[in-house]
């Protein structure tokens, strides 16, 4: 079964920690991934991610995250991005630039992994979402903090905002973003916290790690092919009529 | 009285070479996983027994009541240290008999063998 690690960072610059962990992965079980380059503002070279891809016989895919200061500094940003060929995703503090990037069609994840911005959440910004047919995203990240204060409140966030977007029917993804190597889960292992943790339903804590971030990539496939107008909706014969 | 279903966990040890810890504590790190995050109203539910530990192979196999299966696998999932070295226990196959999580095992491993 096509399970999902939908994010997991990485610096571009550094080969030998890129095979490492792409390794531990493998060893883990870990199938399909999401990377996310770090430290760099443009896309990374095609000799690159043919290695990547090459090096492992693992499923790799690109996510890049734009964590922009302002409105302006967002909607400059997002110029740079039509038809992007790769997962695109915003994350920020700022309410307004949450709407906007739920707004926007260009952007495919809206992301809640850190556990201040997860507060942020809204309503409005879930149902921009729902209508963009962009995800929402969460991470299990904050639950691997060694202080048991801290941890039980990060769970709360984590139980509070998940069913928030759950019961709104919310198009969610649920990544690890884990920074360390020993801190790495099996998503097979991360459903299982769902489920017993975060009370969400077996089936649907499943659809979570396996077909929304199935869908995810099919929408960047899409994209990327020219007779796709939008989801469902493609050019049949190079839009020739007879 | 109907006899409880159980279901035989396999799980993989991930540690960092030369670390070594015996059974003993890898049973008391579940242990305390499951108190940590379900306490004790879950804990009387959950029937735990270790089967095998094999640190060499880094695989062990423990039973539990099918009905807290996800428990478990979550607690397994949620220990990040044995004696305060890191580790990882990553269930990898949930099955309803010894015999068939024992063949499960056993192609697993050959599998290695051969990659």
């Amino acid at each position: 079964m096509p399970y999902f690690e939908s994010r997991l960072k990485v610096n571009i610059k550094d080969f030998d920690e890129i095979e490492k962990k792409l390794e531990f992965c493998k060893k883990l079980g870990i199938r399909n991934l999401i990377l996310e380059p770090v430290n760099i503002f443009k896309q990374i070279s095609f000799e690159l991610r043919e290695k990547i891809i090459n090096q492992t016989k693992l499923n790799i895919y690109f996510r890049y995250n734009l964590t922009p200061n302002s409105v302006n500094d967002f909607k400059n940003a997002i110029k740079n991005y039509n038809n992007f060929p790769y997962i695109l995703s915003v994350e920020s503090k700022d309410k307004e630039i949450q709407i906007n990037a739920a707004r926007d069609s260009r952007v495919d994840i809206v992301s809640f992994s850190d556990e201040n911005i997860l507060k942020t959440l809204s309503q409005g910004v879930i149902s921009l979402t729902k209508q963009n047919n962009s995800f929402i995203e969460f991470s299990l990240a904050p639950i691997m903090v060694r202080n048991k204060a801290l941890q039980s409140k990060n769970f709360r966030y984590l139980y509070k905002f998940i069913q928030l977007a759950y019961k709104s029917k919310a198009n969610i993804i649920i990544s690890g973003n884990f920074d360390e190597l020993f801190d790495l889960r099996h998503p097979r292992s991360l459903l299982s916290i769902c489920h017993s943790l975060l009370d969400i339903p077996l089936n649907s804590a499943k659809k979570l790690f396996m077909d929304n971030p199935k869908l995810l990539i099919e929408k960047i496939q899409n994209r990327k092919n020219n007779n796709s107008i939008e989801s469902g909706i493609r050019l049949i014969k190079g839009g020739e009529f007879n | 009285m109907k006899r409880e279903r159980q279901r035989y966990i396999l799980f993989k040890i991930i540690k960092e070479p030369d670390i070594r810890f015996g059974q003993k504590e890898v049973i008391n790190s579940i242990w305390q996983s499951i108190w940590r995050y379900f306490g004790m109203k879950i804990a009387n539910k959950i029937g735990l027994w270790i089967i095998n530990l094999n640190f060499e192979k880094e695989y062990g196999i423990i039973r539990c009541s099918h009905q807290t299966k996800y428990i478990i696998i979550s607690a397994l999932s949620l220990v990040q240290q044995i004696n305060g070295k890191k580790v990882i226990l990553s269930p990898l196959k949930t099955s309803g008999t010894i015999r068939s999580i024992i063949r499960i095992k056993n192609l697993i491993m050959n599998k290695n063998k051969r990659t």
